[in-house]
């Protein structure tokens, strides 16, 4: 669970024992930290190249749709839901942006607007089943990440691409110095850590997490926190998929976000949200992202052939998981 | 059903059979291209046990549905076949060899009278390829051969690679004086992408050797082709050269060039690819990097897939069809056009 660290009262500026325990705090809850400044050591040590700023803007980019997922997801996941449809959302949601961009010839915004409905309406339809309907998410998701695909599929048979430069800049174009997918990456981490902190909904979600029946007791609507959640994951699918559309400037129905989902619930749970609800923060989201993407890359950089590539992933995922869960014990 | 751990390389698996799919091709028996010998002798057997009959079905099961090509391929074959009256029959075997085992099964003890199949795993296909024989069943095995089966189509992937890695070797010798930076995102998971990839990089190294090859990376998929590629060129900015097994992923590379700001139209940089995928040829028709791809013709394969089982019923000695692969660049508008439009 999330905790908020402040200074006590009338005092403006730490003391540098406050700043190294505060630290150490850190650490101790997010263990993943040390984990990532070590990897991130050895690769620039090991590759030279690591820290240079084009390749860590390239991981930024890369890991930018990933986190806009994982956000959303995270607090479904604190509130005790779960929601495997995303890859499949995000395939039809960049479906639909570059069909509407590119053959529809609709403006940018228009694009993305479809984009966004459709994945609203899957993550509502979710939502309903889930949360109104009481059917496992874990079932209701699956079947949807199916259901979506075939869906995706049946519309868009064949490939989409060319969907101009318009659309090209929800991509390809710079805000504030900052690529945009890593841009809307950054607003979405600071809106759900906003969220979770200071929104009386956010302490809701733990709420629900924790406890369902005692939540409700305490006279928390149960189902609509859960819900809306349920629908901004599917829009941020959604807009995942348009990002990457625009990104790649074409789409393939089939394969589109195929084992996305996974990729961004290992992102959500290596940063210590527990799969049982209840417990997680922005922050550990942000460093299981930053984990996965930084692997990705230095394997590359090192040219790790491909099955040792997949060993040390795998390996190194294993790690990064014990060390979130025994991290906080050991050092109590 | 989720997918496991392990969905990535799948789906790279599924690209790339796709890719072999749509490579696959053509031309029909009666052209009289050379068969394996396996299955040219294994045809003759069963053209000879089986006389002429009359085909009113064919069941055509390619199972990895979520590629493109299987909706275009599903879509031609079926207008071949309507054109020779007969009905297509499609699985959906949602890439997975276990459905695609059942499926296949059920069209057996149907009596489905010629099954044509692209088997995900060969060695487990072989017994119920055997069980069609035996029921008296027409059998063709696509992409590759079985011991028992009454014909086969065939695509050269090895050829497919070694005409991409040709061309790039020749570009970058007159373009280059022979010198540069190459990166290969290959396939190492399946047979089709090892001969892909072997026979890109063996033509390439063998004509270019003074071309520094600085990495080689799995990547069939454009999301792939994109990180891998980025992560390259962070270490190699002047990297000239990026060879695909696949179109997706080379057209995944091309972007990574473009988004480190490399112009469309750069003179001293060459993308290539595998398949004949639209983007990639849309991509070469408007005079980018993107200058090649060695490309299958899905009309070819489309025909095969109906004409080779055809052919099988009618007696015909070798009905086996050997699909062609040929490299497309800027200057083949017309082969171009026709591509995008099967693809359409």
């Amino acid at each position: 669970m999330t905790t908020a660290t402040t200074a006590p009262a009338g005092r403006l500026t730490p003391s540098p024992r406050a700043l190294a325990g505060g630290g150490l705090n850190a650490l101790r809850r997010h263990p993943l930290l040390l984990v990532l400044a070590l990897m991130v050591l050895v690769f620039q040590l090991t590759t030279g190249s690591f820290l240079d700023p084009g390749n860590l803007r390239g991981i930024a980019t890369d890991a930018a749709t990933l986190a806009i997922v994982a956000v959303p997801l995270a607090l479904l996941v604190i509130s005790g839901y779960l929601d495997l449809s995303v890859g499949s959302t995000l395939a039809l949601g960049g479906l639909v942006a570059g069909w509407l961009a590119g053959q529809q010839h609709q403006s940018p915004a228009v694009a993305v607007l479809g984009a966004l409905a459709v994945g609203a309406a899957v993550g509502a339809v979710n939502g309903i089943l889930c949360c109104y309907f009481g059917l496992s998410a874990f079932i209701v998701t699956l079947g949807m990440l199916t259901a979506v695909r075939g869906l995706a599929q049946q519309l868009f048979p064949l490939p989409l691409s060319s969907f101009g430069s318009g659309f090209a800049w929800l991509g390809g174009s710079r805000i504030a110095g900052i690529d945009a997918p890593v841009f809307i990456a950054a607003l979405v981490l600071v809106a759900g850590a906003l969220f979770l902190a200071l929104a009386p909904s956010g302490r809701h979600v733990f709420a629900i997490g924790v406890n369902r029946e005692a939540a409700y007791l305490s006279g928390i609507n149960i189902r609509r926190t859960p819900y809306a959640l349920f629908v901004v994951t599917g829009v941020a699918a959604a807009l995942a998929g348009a990002i990457k559309a625009s990104v790649l400037d074409s789409v393939v129905a089939g394969t589109s976000g195929a084992g996305f989902e996974l990729t961004v619930l290992t992102a959500v749970l290596l940063g210590g949200v527990a799969l049982t609800g209840g417990s997680g923060s922005i922050l550990g989201v942000l460093l299981g992202v930053l984990f996965l993407g930084c692997l990705q890359n230095g394997l590359t950089l090192l040219s790790v052939p491909t099955f040792w590539q997949q060993m040390a992933q795998g390996t190194a995922l294993v790690a990064g998981a014990a060390l979130a869960y025994f991290g906080p014990r050991l050092t109590r | 059903m989720t997918r496991s751990p392990y969905a990535s390389s799948a789906s790279r698996r599924q690209f790339l059979a796709l890719s072999a799919g749509v490579a696959a091709t053509t031309a029909l028996a009666a052209a009289g291209c050379s068969a394996p010998g396996d299955g040219a002798s294994a045809a003759e057997a069963a053209g000879a046990s089986e006389g002429r009959r009359t085909l009113t079905k064919i069941g055509l099961d390619y199972p990895f549905t979520q590629l493109p090509l299987y909706a275009t391929l599903v879509k031609l074959s079926t207008a071949a076949a309507k054109k020779r009256d007969v009905s297509l029959l499609t699985t959906s075997d949602a890439s997975s060899a276990d459905t695609q085992a059942t499926n296949l099964t059920t069209w057996v003890t149907q009596k489905v009278p010629a099954i044509v199949s692209f088997p995900m795993v060969f060695e487990a296909t072989e017994a119920i390829a055997k069980r069609a024989l035996d029921a008296g069943l027409i059998w063709v095995t696509y992409g590759g051969s079985l011991e028992h089966q009454s014909a086969d189509i065939q695509f050269s992937f090895l050829k497919g690679g070694t005409l991409l890695g040709e061309a790039a070797a020749k570009w970058a010798n007159e373009e280059l004086g022979g010198k540069g930076k190459v990166a290969f995102l290959t396939d190492s998971t399946i047979q089709l992408g090892r001969e892909r990839t072997k026979g890109m990089i063996d033509a390439f190294t063998k004509l270019a050797p003074g071309v520094d090859v600085v990495a080689q990376e799995q990547a069939i998929d454009p999301d792939t082709g994109l990180s891998k590629s980025r992560a390259v060129l962070a270490k190699h900015p002047d990297l000239n050269l990026i060879l695909g097994v696949t179109d997706a992923a080379a057209y995944g590379g091309f972007k990574a060039l473009q988004q480190t700001g490399r112009k469309a139209t750069d003179a001293k940089t060459f993308v290539g690819g595998q398949d004949g995928a639209a983007p990639s040829l849309l991509a070469i028709k408007q005079g980018t990097f993107y200058r090649a791809s060695a490309a299958l013709a899905p009309q070819d394969i489309a025909n095969a897939v109906v004409d080779v089982p055809l052919a099988v019923a009618a007696g015909k000695s070798n009905p086996s069809a050997q699909v062609p692969i040929t490299l497309v660049g800027r200057g083949d508008t017309a082969s171009i056009d026709d591509l995008l439009a099967q693809n359409a």
